[in-house]
């Protein structure tokens, strides 16, 4: 039988000797956490010292670390070397709130990218692959992680880049892709770009393996994609957080994601009473980096609710599996792989006088794509019976929440008092995406 | 100088209703309607109603999102070519209009076009310059 595994001796340790490795890396992480001005405040107060733990469950009483420390210790409080050390930084968007941004040194970069080839490795990828990365290079972790990973697994890269369909086409069919990431969405779109060119991804490529992350999606659109495109689907998981994609993956028995528990200690917790719950059941994942040196992240609070998923996979590794993400312990939302907060919008529409700050955001699947409606009160005296007028005021929304967020609404002006006044926790997102896509 | 009244409405069921029954309870009559629809989900509904201003404050009073526009009333015959006719002065005086609605006044005899203009006064001035009939507000109104 061919090679099973990109580093046996990380992906099938026995629990005995991860949960030691991950106390030796723990101490380790605490000790380079330390040296942030983040946490060497936090740690001091709370008389936290590196070589505390003796057993992994003492992770549980560590503080917890939030996006919103993220935010407000930005830029540079959590770096724990040198600013000379560092040779990267990954950021969210965010031109009102301060941005995420996570800084890598050479050793964290090396490390991201050994994650992404084990994880490209354990869906069935090899060195003979030709993989075609169908994803926006730069600030987003998508593009370069699935770069590095590939470039490490040693399959031939084609860095495609976002968008332009045609000539993600053109280079599938030119170089023989046989297997290639993007977001579940896109895909869909995608294939109508086939159809409507009369070409049939099942025969006219030589796709083998498509991998799919950076968006929520369901097993029925999975299974959608396989049977659009003739391949296999497997789910990555990951967040720029945790270094980006390459922190789980499905293993070709396609049943939960393998999180790399060599890399993250990994808990479920329940976001009201912050305990943990037990395997199987679902809460709020909480990681903790173990093997990042430029900016570690102890007790990190993803926001993303899924669970482990209790039992030995088949495939002999024996990191845990976590289940699909079910939704978010906060509000937020993703549309067209960008991470959206509603309170992004919020802050947009502020700042128009125009408007009322009362809006609505639906998601909806149009056409084979996914969009954000955002619906906006036009307030009444500001009214003047003008369609230039409106129509400028419209298309002024709609470019500054695109740049706020990264992804393009459709904006819809409404007649006033037509919104639900916000009274407290109103519901602001509605999604109606619900398989819509692939369904 | 004459008004029309404009109203910001959403292209949903019901939405033209609730607007009309609002000027059904304040006694409005509407002389002449037009819909702009922007196919963005909203359009903007303009009425010349006999009294503008009592329009305005029915709808603004039920939250409905209304505004007085100045508009540009101006005579034609209502005869085969009384439109063509009355154009080319306008067309004469270099005048540039968004939105037009017209109405006859007297069967067979006087109609009205009613303009909507970027530049009201330098409209007007113009206009009157090439000698264009501006129609007095009450015709515009008509008597109710």
């Amino acid at each position: 039988m061919a090679q099973e595994f990109w580093q046996e001796e990380f992906e099938t340790l026995g629990k005995n000797s991860l949960q030691k490795l991950q106390v030796e890396r723990l101490n380790k992480t605490i000790e380079h956490a330390c040296r942030s001005p983040f946490y060497s405040e936090l740690y001091s107060k709370k008389n936290i010292k590196p070589g505390a733990i003796k057993d992994i469950s003492q992770i549980e009483e560590l503080p917890f670390t939030t996006k919103q420390d993220l935010r407000e210790h930005f830029p540079y409080g959590f770096l724990s070397l040198p600013k000379k050390e560092i040779i990267r930084l990954h950021s969210s968007s965010g031109t009102t709130g301060n941005p995420t941004v996570i800084f890598h040194n050479r050793h964290d970069l090396k490390s991201w990218a050994n994650l992404m080839a084990r994880s490209l490795f354990c869906a069935g990828i090899r060195d003979t692959d030709v993989f075609q990365n169908i994803c926006g290079y730069g600030l987003f972790t998508g593009g370069l992680g699935f770069q590095y990973g590939i470039e490490t697994l040693g399959a031939l890269s084609i860095p495609a880049g976002a968008g332009n369909s045609l000539r993600q086409i053109k280079l599938m069919r030119d170089y023989g892709t046989t297997a290639a990431h993007a977001i579940p969405s896109y895909l869909g779109r995608l294939y109508e770009v086939f159809e409507a060119e009369g070409l049939d991804p099942k025969k006219d490529t030589q796709l083998k393996t498509l991998v799919i992350g950076a968006e929520p999606h369901t097993d029925a659109q999975r299974k959608r994609i396989e049977e659009m495109y003739g391949v296999r689907a497997f789910n990555s998981f990951g967040l720029s957080e945790m270094n980006g994609p390459g922190v789980a993956f499905e293993c070709t028995h396609q049943n939960g994601l393998h999180i790399w528990e060599d890399s993250y200690v990994v808990e479920i917790i329940d976001p009201e009473t912050l305990q943990p719950v037990p395997d199987g059941e679902y809460g709020e994942l909480v990681m903790t980096t173990l093997d990042r040196e430029a900016m570690p992240l102890i007790r990190y609070r993803t926001r993303d609710i899924t669970r482990i998923i209790p039992g030995e996979c088949e495939c002999g590794r024996t990191h845990r599996r976590i289940d699909r993400i079910t939704g978010r312990s906060d509000d937020m939302f993703i549309i067209k792989g960008c991470n959206v907060f509603p309170m992004q919008i919020e802050g947009v529409l502020m700042k128009i006088p125009e408007v009322g700050s009362d809006y609505m955001i639906t998601l909806e699947t149009m056409n084979g794509a996914d969009e954000m409606v955002v619906e906006v009160e036009v307030k009444s005296d500001w009214f003047r019976g003008d369609i230039k007028r409106l129509n400028s005021l419209s298309n002024t929304i709609t470019r500054q929440i695109r740049d706020e967020v990264l992804a393009k609404p459709i904006v819809k002006l409404v007649e006033a008092g037509s919104i639900p006044k916000s009274e407290g926790k109103a519901i602001r997102v509605t999604d109606n995406r619900k398989n819509g896509l692939l369904n | 100088m004459a008004y029309e009244v404009s109203i910001f409405l959403e292209n949903k069921i019901g939405h033209f209703e609730r607007v009309t029954k609002v000027l059904k309870e304040a006694q409005i009559n509407i002389r002449s309607m037009a819909i702009n629809d922007t196919a963005n989900g909203w359009g903007i509904l303009n009425l010349i109603v006999n009294d503008p201003h009592k329009a305005k404050a029915a709808l603004s009073e039920k939250g409905v999102s209304v505004a007085l526009r100045k508009v540009i009333a101006l005579e034609m015959r209502d005869e085969a070519g009384g439109l063509d006719d009355l154009l080319m002065e306008v067309a004469k005086a270099e005048v540039n209009f968004d939105n037009a609605v017209g109405r006859v006044i007297t069967e067979k005899q006087k109609a009205i076009l009613i303009l909507n203009v970027d530049d009201y006064a330098e409209s007007i001035k113009k206009l009157e310059q090439q000698g264009v009939q501006i129609i007095d507000d009450q015709t515009v109104y008509g008597t109710s």
